[in-house]
């Protein structure tokens, strides 16, 4: 027998491996990583307020007593994923963890959170705020929504033209600094594609999962809402809805999510009609394991690898919609969003190239990004495509 | 001894795999004279393949290096030639039939087209109507029962045996001088098998042909070589004459693998003996009785899926499996054997009829219902890449069955009672915090049966556990059996197609064929003396050692 080497890791830890084997992967988590620190310290990166001044020797921080509920929520789900992660504890365990604590967080910011209700930036431009011993600045010290009256700004600025500050994407038709706007979109496009596919996600797998392991009649109906579920044209329903209730993002993740999961149940059910017949399937049955231990320790963890597949084009797909959405002017009002400001670049007099090639590149780059890391993805799971390869 | 057809010398075939170099084939050196067979014979990954593959030069080129070595074919160095001069030599004078009759055939097209094809493409003057005669004498030479109806035929709609034929057929249809045949009867039944190599032998003494033949059972060799070569880790450790090898073998490992074989292992006589005395009070007190047992699948047609026939996998089977004996439970691939042992365990739910194990009556119940009796029953499996679940370490594994039937009272005690149970499987204590990609074949069959003896049962469906091993690493799964089976008390059902597995092991010998039980009896018994004419007939196929 040839000796083959016999590596001491885990099956999922054998995927992770093999999914960052490539360039483009690489680069595409990268970008993921890098639009996720954007999310979650927007308030930080990009706001018109001081991060610390010091006055009378006093030192104090406008932009903590000037964080929003939303602002404070975020930043503290991100702390506590990076705790649960360090846990060791099983996967299922960290899910809900996570869960848990970032539920305790959106409740305890909602109650002891009392941000000042109108932010007037013009103010902190000041003497209050100018007139101080030192004081730090954010990277780009303007907000998404400061459209610089004060400053008299004139908008639709390109880069680097205005004269005494520096845009380093130029302005919009409001006078307000793109890339600030940029940054603060990011939170809006990541939140989209992840909840709308959570929610598919979730969806999908329960039903797949039923559909696949009981099959017969099971199988029979659930196929039958699957094959409705995917006749409803997503875009459409999201234009009446929007038409009848108005703009709401979570309304459509909500959509998103409870349209998009027909291709999950598909999935799912596929694997485990597979997996049922495996062996080790047969022996937990034989053992008198309970059906929840079958269904989500014995099968589950073995049919997910094809559903990450198609869950990071599911998030590529749900990001697009957003920007399909606000693009035709039906997005969220209150907060930038890359498709809102492509929109904007369109609806402008003239045709003003910061206003497009920004957030369009970063729409391409996301999608592309989820696209490439599903690619990966692929690549490592699908044993004939490793084995013709010849890497097996 | 003329100039031979084929002579291989000090031949290195080394592969590239991931930024290492394999050397599977190692320098070996073999000869084969006109008319005459050399048999390749080793374990699993030994390198007979690749050897095979090598010959014919239809490895990968950029992952396959011969460093040294020549090939003479008709004293023409193989090696040297280019690709269209290969390509020259392949199929018209070198042909090779593989394994698998399922997947060596192109689905899309007729048998016919498939032969006419190769027949035209070394013959590019051929016409159609002439390449067509030829292709039906070619399925007559093989013995293609209505070759001329058969030419349109698709290959689903012949049966493993026969597509077997037709790849002979093609091969052969080019009067090639050589023919390689990779393990072309590993996937069939026994019976087939038998037809299969006589066919075979019939072709060469026709054709004159010499023969490439690459197996793993000695059986087979004796029957087909007049040379043979025994292969381990990439080179020849034994060449010569077949009956010179067989009988006095030089190399140890040769040794080793014929001892290996289930019908040259000296049973444990102490148990045999003790069991004889015992059966006839245990053949009162049946532990599992099966009282027509029907396992009928339904097959759908039409629009609104109405029943049309049904697939009678297991057809009115009634059976007593007396306590702590072991039956052995015989038939070719389709006969329902697997069926019958699921739908023991209920792991398929039968159509009608009545399971019982200790009296207590198993269909008909719920899981619920059936979950405390599934301590009693368990079963361990034939393919040993998908029977441990690849995310789960041996220990959970091990300790979940238990866990839920409340044995052991707290974690700690649970994996001492797991470690225990690798242990009494001959494995270490420390491969329970191990992933089963870890281990090979042999290693997961093991760990296979300690999950099953987790719940300490009373009864085990062994399905075909040791076919997908080597037979040195079946020899000790037999032997760990035994065994185990001495120390526990345990009954067993144990499902095989391998006759000499069977009169190795059981003490009841039942043969199935087409879902109902054609014969029973004692092991001996059955195996001396068949009454039924296909326990005659499954007999008389399996190929033997001739000592």
């Amino acid at each position: 027998m040839t000796e083959t080497t016999v590596s001491r890791e885990s099956f999922s830890a054998h995927i992770w491996r093999k999914t960052l084997d490539g360039v483009g992967v690489k680069v595409g988590l990268a970008w993921i990583a890098l639009l996720v620190f954007a999310a979650v310290f927007a308030p930080f990166l990009a706001n018109s307020m001081p991060l610390l001044i010091s006055k009378d020797g006093i030192i104090s921080a406008p932009v903590l007593r000037y964080l929003s509920v939303e602002d404070a929520w975020v930043l503290a789900t991100f702390f506590i994923a990076l705790a649960v992660y360090r846990l060791r504890l099983g996967s299922g365990k960290r899910i809900l963890l996570f869960l848990l604590g970032s539920a305790v967080a959106a409740l305890l910011v909602n109650m002891f959170l009392k941000p000042p209700v109108l932010v007037i930036y013009d103010d902190f431009r000041t003497i209050t705020y100018t007139d101080v011993d030192w004081r730090i600045m954010p990277p780009i010290p303007y907000a998404p929504t400061d459209y610089l009256r004060d400053l008299g700004s004139k908008g639709l600025e390109a880069p680097f033209k205005t004269e005494g500050h520096t845009h380093l994407m130029g302005t919009e038709e409001n006078g307000a600094d793109v890339l600030s706007r940029m940054i603060h979109a990011c939170r809006i496009s990541l939140s989209i594609g992840l909840i709308a596919s959570g929610i598919a996600l979730f969806i999908g797998v329960i039903v797949g999962g039923l559909m696949g392991y009981f099959s017969g009649i099971v199988d029979m109906l659930g196929m039958r809402l699957v094959e409705i579920f995917e006749d409803i044209p997503t875009l459409f329903l999201l234009l009446t809805f929007v038409a009848f209730f108005g703009r709401s993002l979570y309304m459509m993740m909500v959509i998103i999510g409870i349209t998009g999961w027909s291709g999950y149940a598909r999935y799912v059910r596929q694997e485990f009609l597979k997996l049922r017949k495996q062996d080790y399937v047969q022996a937990a049955v034989a053992s008198g394991l309970p059906l929840s231990s079958i269904l989500f320790r014995h099968m589950l963890p073995n049919g997910v690898a094809p559903l990450l597949v198609a869950v990071s084009f599911g998030v590529a797909g749900a990001i697009l919609s957003e920007a399909t959405l606000s693009f035709l002017g039906l997005g969220v009002v209150d907060a930038p969003s890359w498709g809102q400001m492509l929109d904007q670049a369109v609806k402008s007099s003239t045709f003003n190239w910061w206003m497009a090639a920004f957030p369009g590149g970063a729409i391409f780059m996301t999608v592309f990004s989820y696209n490439l890391i599903g690619e990966a993805f692929r690549d490592a799971i699908d044993p004939q495509l490793s084995r013709k390869a010849g890497v097996n | 001894m003329s100039q031979p057809l084929l002579e291989v010398r000090n031949l290195h075939t080394y592969l590239q795999s991931g930024g290492r170099e394999v050397r599977a084939v190692d320098g070996i050196s073999f000869s084969i004279p006109k008319s005459e067979t050399f048999c390749l014979v080793g374990e699993s990954g030994s390198g007979k393949s690749i050897s095979a593959l090598s010959v014919i030069r239809l490895l990968p080129q950029d992952i396959a290096t011969h460093p040294s070595g020549e090939i003479l074919f008709n004293g023409q160095d193989l090696l040297k030639l280019d690709d269209p001069a290969i390509r020259s030599v392949r199929g018209s004078q070198i042909a090779m039939i593989f394994q698998e009759p399922m997947t060596s055939l192109n689905p899309v097209l007729s048998i016919g087209e498939q032969i006419t094809e190769a027949l035209q493409l070394h013959h590019p003057g051929m016409s159609d109507s002439e390449a067509e005669q030829r292709t039906i004498l070619a399925l007559e030479q093989v013995q293609m029962p209505h070759a001329a109806r058969r030419f349109r035929d698709y290959p689903h709609q012949l049966s493993g045996g026969q597509r077997q034929r037709v790849m002979i057929a093609m091969a052969l249809a080019c009067e090639p001088q050589l023919l390689i045949a990779d393990e072309p009867t590993t996937a069939l039944d026994v019976t087939v098998q038998a037809e299969i190599l006589r066919l075979m032998r019939k072709l060469q003494d026709d054709t004159g042909m010499s023969i490439f033949f690459i197996t793993h059972d000695f059986g087979v060799v004796s029957q087909m070589a007049q040379w043979v070569g025994v292969m381990q880790q990439g080179k020849l450790v034994e060449v010569g004459a077949c009956i010179d090898v067989l009988r006095k073998p030089q190399h140890s490992y040769t040794r080793q693998l014929l001892a290996a074989l289930p019908e040259n292992l000296s049973k444990p006589v102490l148990a045999t003996t003790q069991n004889l005395d015992e059966l006839s009070t245990a053949e009162q007190t049946p532990l599992v009785k099966i009282r027509d047992l029907k396992v009928w699948f339904p097959i759908k047609k039409g629009l609104f899926r109405h029943t049309v026939d049904y697939v009678r996998a297991v057809d009115e089977v009634s059976l007593d499996i007396p306590q702590g004996q072991i039956v052995a439970l015989v038939g070719e691939s389709g006969c329902g054997k697997t069926t019958l042992g699921r739908a023991l365990l209920q792991l398929e739910k039968p159509t009608s009829g009545s399971v019982q194990i200790d009296g207590q009556e198993l269909t008909g119940l719920s899981a619920h219902e059936l979950r405390p009796l599934r301590r009693k029953m368990q079963i361990a499996f034939q393919d040993p890449q998908s029977s441990l679940n690849p995310r789960l370490l041996i220990e959970t594994t091990l300790t979940e069955p238990m866990k839920v039937h409340g044995i052991g009272g707290n974690d700690e005690e649970r994996i001492e009672l797991a470690a225990l149970l690798l242990e009494s499987v001959q494995l270490k204590r420390d491969f329970l915090w191990r992933y089963p990609h870890e281990f090979s074949g042999g290693q997961r069959q093991r760990i296979g049966l300690a999950r099953a003896l987790a719940l300490n049962p009373e009864f085990i469906v062994c399905d075909e556990i040791t076919s997908a091993l080597d037979v040195s690493v079946q020899a000790e799964i037999l032997q760990l059996l035994l065994s185990i089976r001495q120390q526990r008390n345990l009954t067993l059902l144990f499902i095989t197609h391998n006759i000499g597995v069977v009169e190795y092991l059981s003490d009841q010998t039942v043969v199935m064929y087409k879902g109902k039980i054609v014969e029973r009896g004692k092991t001996a018994q059955v195996c001396k003396t068949p009454q039924h004419p296909y326990t005659q007939k499954l007999l008389a196929a399996v190929p033997r050692l001739i000592m």
